[in-house]
């Protein structure tokens, strides 16, 4: 596999902010990359600065074994798909698509009769067949969605950055983008570079997932890895879907607000103790009910759930007022009878538990 | 509650704002059809004519009251105020531009380009003149009054466009470039066709307060005269109707100018507006 976009101590600061601190990643070629990160966490400062849009402080880009940091914009043969998608108001779709062919610096397209076969193919490609002659105002959210794709993919970059390219379009239409966008990605074998503050739209869509967390690389891995191994409890908060106790390791427990919890057998080092429990990993039982072999757990009140077709969300509260959710799967089990501020037994396996600290 | 009182109210506060903007116009338009040449700048109208002008035009057969001395300088404040437009909407889109991301000094900057349109055009034009004649500069229309026209509305179009730049979407100009569009090409494929409407503003801006100008051209203009000096030169003697005859084509010009201006800009507009409304509707 060929040496792709390669970041090395990749900083930016904003006044005395740090948006990117040292980022440093290779990422391959033909490879579909999702990054996930909260607001703040500086993704798409990272597209802008591998962009161009944005100047590093410190650090180097280097993509296809040349350094790039210091080229403009136009010259690094990056394409960009924006949020707001960025269409230009005053063209067609088809004067969208053919912009970066026809005004190009490097070799430009003027022939129209190839221009045109090229657009053609490309608005056949992302399915936009028809529309070629509309304003970019007299089509759907997802059909511009696509022209700014096609006008990117038509000009055949190596590498496109797309800074949450679903985020602007319901949500029945972004599953449907999802596959499509994995599906043209595999057919023109570039690398596309996801930005998404969606944990499931980075786990389904990307090959490998980089989370980012406060300007940093958090993890690097592929999906599967990250979801069920987060490489701190930072990464496990980002991916919305476990609880996450701070507290202290006392001989073979770690002591939290509401309970003491048997130790699993592994555990990372980490500055800040915490203690992560995946959510669909928790079994409810009444409160009398007693621990079986090789568990742990707590007891807590009973608040309010949330039903979403093929599972339920349990809240519970523990003693001091912290939350703890529970996933059930509709598939395994029947959804549980709960009475609201009654308190109930939530047991897990110990070894299933990641520990830090 | 305030329903019954402040309606009838602001119609009254409107009725006499509109009374006051197109009085004035009206008194001018009915005298400008006076007859003439004995008949005077005032009521009543001894008796409907186009005398005056047809006066203006040199139409009328050689009496005592000399023709207006406007041909020359209506030439001159049009060319005069041609230069000024496109001088000034250049260095106005140029130096917007340039405000759109904060540089060192730019707050000092756009004080002392606003300093154009604050500073008293008396004080201006008698400064100009003085500094010509220490430099020994002749004062011409086309020379120092010129300047100084730029100075005056360079300010105008700078902020016409520096609010168009505040809501343009800077992420076209970005898309551009990431298709491998230098930033040149995209200035001139991406960001002037969406400014137009805007340069549009600010040349119609330059053009009518150039047109316009009195104080400033006064001292710095030398000899030769633009057409609001022409017209107050005339007042001196004695005021016939031809002023006003006068004072009507001008203003029929000017909302000439601004037709313009609207059916240019109606263009630049409709198409944006027909595909939002179709938008609405699917």
């Amino acid at each position: 596999m060929s040496e792709g976009l390669r970041l090395d101590g990749l900083t930016k600061r904003y006044g005395g902010n740090a948006a990117l601190q040292g980022v440093t990643l290779a990422v391959p070629d033909d490879t579909y990359i999702s990054v996930l990160g909260p607001s703040g966490s500086g993704k798409t400062v990272l597209l802008r600065v591998i962009a161009g849009f944005e100047q590093p402080d410190a650090g180097e880009v280097r993509f296809a074994g040349e350094r790039i940091d210091q080229m403009p914009a136009h010259r690094r043969g990056i394409g960009f798909v924006f949020q707001n998608f960025a269409l230009f108001p005053h063209l067609s779709v088809r004067d969208n698509i053919a912009f970066g062919l026809r005004h190009r610096d490097v070799s430009p397209l003027s022939d129209s009769g190839a221009l045109r076969a090229k657009v053609d193919a490309m608005i056949d490609l992302v399915g936009l067949g028809g529309l070629a002659d509309r304003g970019v105002h007299q089509i759907s959210g997802g059909q511009r969605q696509r022209v700014a794709l096609a006008r990117t993919l038509v000009t055949e970059p190596r590498l496109v950055l797309l800074d949450e390219p679903l985020g602007a379009l319901d949500a029945n239409l972004r599953s449907r983008m999802r596959a499509e966008l994995r599906q043209i990605r595999e057919r023109l074998g570039v690398t596309f570079l996801h930005v998404t503050g969606s944990e499931s739209e980075a786990l389904a869509m990307g090959d490998r997932v980089i989370v980012l967390d406060r300007g940093r690389v958090g993890q690097f891995d592929e999906p599967d890895a990250v979801y069920t191994q987060p490489a701190s409890a930072n990464v496990a908060r980002f991916l919305n879907c476990y609880n996450i106790f701070a507290g202290h390791l006392d001989g073979g427990r770690f002591m939290a607000a509401g309970g003491a919890f048997v130790l699993p057998n592994a555990r990372r080092a980490a500055p800040e103790p915490a203690y992560c429990i995946r959510q669909d990993l928790i079994d409810i039982r009444p409160s009398d009910a007693a621990m079986r072999a090789g568990e742990t757990g707590l007891v807590a009140r009973f608040v309010t759930s949330e039903y979403s077709g093929s599972s339920v969300q349990y809240f519970f509260e523990v003693e001091g007022g912290r939350a703890v959710e529970v996933e059930a799967h509709l598939s395994h089990r029947r959804p549980e009878d709960l009475e609201p501020k009654r308190p109930y037994t939530l047991a897990w396996h110990a070894d299933q538990a990641l520990v830090f600290g | 509650m305030q329903g019954p009182v402040i309606k009838p109210a602001l119609a009254v506060y409107t009725g006499l704002f509109i009374l006051f903007l197109y009085g004035p116009f009206f008194v001018l338009g009915i005298l400008s059809f006076q007859t003439g040449p004995e008949g005077g700048p005032q009521f009543p109208i001894v008796e409907w004519s186009t005398y005056w002008y047809r006066h203006i035009l040199g139409l009328t057969p050689p009496s005592r009251i000399a023709p207006l001395p406007i041909g020359e300088a209506l030439v001159r404040s049009l060319v005069l105020a041609f230069m000024t437009m496109v001088v000034s909407t250049l260095l106005g889109v140029l130096s917007a531009q340039a405000f759109r991301s904060r540089f060192k000094g730019s707050g000092v900057v756009f004080y002392l380009i606003v300093l154009g349109m604050m500073v008293p055009g008396v004080l201006v034009g008698l400064g100009m003149a003085l500094v010509a004649n220490t430099l020994g500069i002749d004062r011409t229309w086309w020379g120092t009054a010129f300047v100084l026209h730029v100075v005056y509305t360079f300010p105008f179009a700078f902020l016409v466009m520096l609010a168009i730049f505040n809501r343009f979407d800077a992420s076209v100009e970005e898309a551009a470039w990431s298709l491998g569009v230098s930033p040149a090409r995209t200035f001139r494929h991406v960001t002037f066709p969406l400014i137009w409407p805007g340069v549009l503003s600010a040349m119609l801006f330059a053009f009518t307060l150039s047109y316009d100008e009195f104080s400033r051209t006064l001292f710095a203009s030398g000899r030769e005269l633009t057409l609001p000096l022409a017209i107050y030169g005339t007042f001196s003697v004695e005021i016939h109707p031809n002023v006003f005859a006068f004072g009507v084509l001008t203003t029929l010009f000017s909302f000439a100018l601004l037709a313009v201006y609207a059916i240019l800009m109606g263009l630049s507009v409709r198409r944006a507006r027909r595909l939002a409304i179709q938008e609405d509707i699917t």
